[in-house]
C-alpha cells in the first residue's frame, strides 16, 4: 500500500486523484488521506494544482458524464475519510464509463454512489421544506441547517420557482447565502446574520397553513414515528407548521 | 366566516381522498410568472398521520345536494358546511406556494346546486390561476359526475390532471348506493379525457405549441369493501382502466362507515389489509408485467391474507424457481419474492463486471430473506430449500420471510 497525503481542500483531493492516476499507480494498492502534520506521519505530500484538478474533470466529463453528476453531488456531502474510495472510484469511471454507477458490489464504487445519493436525497427534502418568509421591505427570506451543502443547486431550483419575488437563502451552519433579485442569482457569506423584521400579513398566513396541517391529518391514524421517519426533527426549527407545538 | 373555519372545515372534509401525487408532469413555468411542475414530485410535509403534504388538498364546497350512502358530506348528514369564493381559493394557493408551503392545488368539491354550477366554479379558480396569476405549479382537478364536456375540456386544458371517481367497482353498487350518480356521468368524462389527451400529444408532436391537456394523465379512485365485488373484479376493472382509458393511477380507499345505513355492511374495522393488498396487485399489472387473471382466478377470487400477491403467485408456481440470477431476464428476476424493480435494474447493471455474488445481491438492497427460497447464484442455492410448496409457506409464514409491518394508509370514500 502507498500512502498519499493532501490538504484537504476539494480541489487539493481532486488535484491528488489525478497526479496519483497519471503516475500509473494501481489505484487498488494505493491510500489517500488528508495531511495531519503530524511528526511521524508516513506518506507523500501531492501539491494543489488547480491546472490539474480541472484537466481531471474535463477528461471525466468526456468519458463518463454521469460520474462527473456523482462527484458533484459526493463532494456536496462533504464527507470525511473516503478519499481513498474516490480514487478508485474515478479510477474505474474511467475504465467503464458511466456504467460506473451500477457496479454497486464494488465497495469503493457502493461507497461514493452511496454518500453521493445521501447528497441528493438532502437536496430532494430540502426543495420541500423550504420556508420562506416574507418581511417588511417585501423580499422574502428562508433559513436552513443542512448536513449537506446543498446551496448551489437549492438556490437555482428557486431561482426556476419563485422567479418572480426577490428572496434571500441563508445557509446557518456554513453561514453562506444566496440572493435571488429577480433576474439574477448571486452567492455569498454573512459574518453577522439577525432575522430582519417579519412583513405585517406574514403571521396570519402562517396561522392559516398550521391550521390547515392540523386539519389535513387524519386524526385516528396519528403516526408521529411515521412523520418522524419522512421529516426528521433536524429539519424542524425552520418549519413554520412545527412552531408552537 | 372566517378563511380559518372554513379552511378547518373544508381540508378537513378532503383529507380522505387517497390521490396526493404531484408527479409527472413537466410545466417549465413563464417568465415572470410563479411556479413550475417536478417531474418526481415534492413532498412539503409530511401530517401528523405521517402522509406526505404535496398539495393544498381541499374541496371548494360540501354543501351537497346528493346523498351518497358512503359519504361524510351527503345531504342528510349532520356536518357543518362551508363554501369558498374562487377568490380566496386563488389566494390561499398563491400565498402558499410562494412560501413554499405547497406544489400547488388539488380542488375537489361536493355538488354543490349542480354538477355544472360547481364544475364551472372550480374551473374558473383553475383559469384565474393560470391566466391572471400566471401561476405555473401544480393543479389537480377532481370532475364533478355529469358536468358538461365543455366544463371538462376547460379543466383539461388548465390543470394538469383530472380525475374523474369510479366510486364503487360495479354499475349495480353505484345503483344501489350512490343512486344519482350514474355510470354513463362517470365513464362519458373519462373517456373524453382520454381521447382529448391523445389528441393533445399527438398536435403537440406536430407544434411544440399546441395546448396541453392534463400533462399528467388521468387517475381515479375507488371505494373497497363498501359493496360484494371480489378482488378479482376490482382487479379487471383495473387492468382495464389502465389499458383501455389509459389512466395513470387507481387509488383504492377502505371503506370507513362514516353513516349508519341499511344498504352499508357492518364493519368491526376498514379493511385495510385488503386496501395494502390491491394496491400491492396493483403495482404487480403496472410495473411487474403480470395480468389480473395471474393474480387471481374464479377459484381464489381474493388476495391472500398472510402472502403479499407477488409472493403467492411464486408459492403457486414452484416449477418456475430456482431462478439463476446471473442470467435471468429483468422481466424473470422481478417475478422473485424479494426483488423490486430497482433491485432487478441494479442486478442487470451490475453482473456485467462480475458474477453478482449473495453478499453483492445484500449490497444492492435484495430482501434476501424473501428472496433466498427462490434464487440461486451461479448455480449455488442459498438454502437447501424443500421446494415443497407447503414447507414453503410455512417457513415464511413462520421463519423471518414476512413482510415488515407496513405502515398503512386509511383512507375514506372521497368527494365529489
Ligand atoms: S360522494 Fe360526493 S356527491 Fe356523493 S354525497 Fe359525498 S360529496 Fe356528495
Amino acid at each position: 500500500m502507498n500512502q498519499y497525503l493532501y490538504d484537504g481542500t476539494p480541489e487539493g483531493l481532486v488535484s491528488a486523484i489525478a497526479s496519483i492516476l497519471d503516475s500509473g499507480e494501481n489505484p487498488e494498492e494505493a491510500h489517500l488521506a488528508v495531511r495531519q502534520d503530524m511528526l511521524f506521519e508516513e506518506g507523500l505530500f501531492l501539491r494543489t494544482d488547480s491546472a490539474f484538478a480541472e484537466a481531471l474533470f474535463e477528461r471525466l466529463r468526456q468519458r463518463a458524464p454521469d460520474a462527473v453528476q456523482t462527484l458533484w453531488y459526493f463532494m456536496m456531502a462533504e464527507a470525511d475519510g473516503l478519499e481513498t474510495s474516490l480514487l478508485r472510484y474515478i479510477a474505474l469511471a474511467f475504465e467503464h464509463g458511466d456504467r460506473v454507477n451500477g457496479y454497486l458490489t464494488h465497495t469503493s464504487v457502493k461507497a461514493i454512489v452511496g454518500t453521493a445519493r445521501k447528497a441528493g436525497r438532502e437536496l430532494h427534502r430540502m426543495k420541500g421544506l423550504m420556508r420562506f418568509e416574507q418581511l417588511r421591505d417585501g423580499a422574502w427570506l428562508a433559513r436552513m441547517e443542512p448536513d449537506c451543502n446543498v446551496m448551489h443547486p437549492l438556490a437555482r431550483h428557486f431561482s426556476r420557482r419563485l422567479r418572480a419575488q426577490e428572496w434571500f437563502i441563508f445557509d446557518a451552519r456554513r453561514r453562506s447565502a444566496a440572493h435571488w433579485d429577480g433576474h439574477d442569482l448571486s452567492f455569498g457569506t454573512l459574518e453577522q446574520f439577525s432575522r430582519p423584521e417579519l412583513s405585517l400579513e406574514e403571521r396570519a398566513v402562517q396561522q392559516l397553513w398550521q391550521t390547515f396541517f392540523k386539519t389535513i391529518a387524519i386524526p385516528e391514524r396519528k403516526n408521529p414515528r411515521l412523520q418522524q421517519s419522512n421529516m426528521p426533527a433536524k429539519y424542524w426549527k425552520y418549519l413554520t407548521e412545527k412552531q408552537g407545538e | 366566516m372566517e378563511l380559518q373555519e372554513k379552511i378547518t372545515i373544508l381540508s378537513g372534509a378532503a383529507r380522505y381522498d387517497a390521490s396526493c401525487a404531484s408527479s409527472g408532469s413537466n410545466r417549465e413555468g413563464s417568465a415572470g410568472g410563479t411556479g413550475n411542475t417536478s417531474q418526481g414530485g415534492i413532498c412539503h410535509s409530511w401530517a401528523d398521520d405521517g402522509r406526505c403534504i404535496s398539495l393544498l388538498k381541499i374541496l371548494l364546497s360540501n354543501d351537497c345536494r346528493y346523498d351518497c350512502a358512503y359519504c361524510v358530506n351527503r345531504s342528510s348528514s349532520p356536518v357543518p358546511r362551508a363554501s369558498f369564493t374562487a377568490r380566496e381559493v386563488v389566494d390561499l394557493t398563491m400565498e402558499f406556494y410562494r412560501r413554499n408551503y405547497i406544489e400547488g392545488l388539488f380542488l375537489s368539491s361536493a355538488v354543490n346546486v349542480s354538477p355544472d354550477h360547481t364544475m364551472e366554479a372550480m374551473v374558473r379558480v383553475a383559469e384565474i390561476l393560470r391566466n391572471e396569476e400566471r401561476f405555473g405549479g401544480y393543479i389537480h382537478l377532481k370532475i364533478i359526475p355529469g358536468s358538461s364536456p365543455e366544463l371538462v375540456r376547460r379543466a383539461g386544458l388548465a390543470a394538469d390532471r383530472i380525475s374523474v371517481n369510479i366510486e364503487l367497482p360495479s354499475s349495480e353498487s353505484l345503483q344501489r348506493l350512490a343512486p344519482q350518480k350514474k355510470k354513463e356521468a362517470i365513464l362519458a368524462p373519462m373517456k373524453l379525457i382520454g381521447a382529448e389527451a391523445g389528441a393533445s400529444l399527438v398536435e403537440r408532436r406536430k407544434s411544440r405549441k399546441a395546448p396541453r391537456f392534463a400533462p399528467a394523465g388521468q387517475s381515479t379512485q375507488m371505494i373497497i369493501g363498501a359493496s360484494p365485488e371480489t378482488d378479482l373484479q376490482i382487479l379487471r376493472l383495473s387492468q382495464g382502466l389502465y389499458s383501455r382509458m389509459n389512466l395513470k393511477r387507481v387509488y383504492y380507499s377502505a371503506f370507513v362507515p362514516v353513516n349508519s345505513d341499511n344498504r352499508l355492511p357492518v364493519l368491526s374495522a376498514p379493511p385495510l389489509l385488503r386496501e395494502h393488498r390491491l394496491y400491492q396487485a396493483d403495482w404487480l399489472l403496472r410495473f411487474y408485467g403480470f395480468s389480473a387473471e395471474e393474480i387471481l382466478s374464479d377459484d381464489a377470487p381474493n388476495l391472500d391474507e398472510s402472502f403479499d400477491p407477488k409472493t403467492a403467485w411464486a408459492l403457486r408456481h414452484p416449477e418456475f424457481f430456482p431462478v439463476e440470477v446471473n442470467r435471468a431476464s429483468y422481466a424473470t428476476l422481478l417475478r422473485v419474492p424479494g426483488i423490486g424493480v430497482t433491485s432487478a435494474r441494479r442486478i442487470i447493471a451490475a453482473r456485467r463486471f462480475a458474477p453478482v455474488t449473495p453478499e453483492g445481491m445484500k449490497k444492492i438492497g435484495v430482501v434476501m430473506k424473501r428472496a433466498k427460497y427462490f434464487i440461486t447464484c451461479s448455480g449455488r442455492p442459498f438454502e437447501r430449500v424443500d421446494h415443497q410448496p407447503a414447507r414453503l409457506r410455512q417457513r415464511l409464514l413462520l421463519g423471518d420471510g414476512s413482510e415488515a409491518k407496513l405502515p398503512r394508509q386509511l383512507v375514506l370514500p372521497g368527494m365529489g
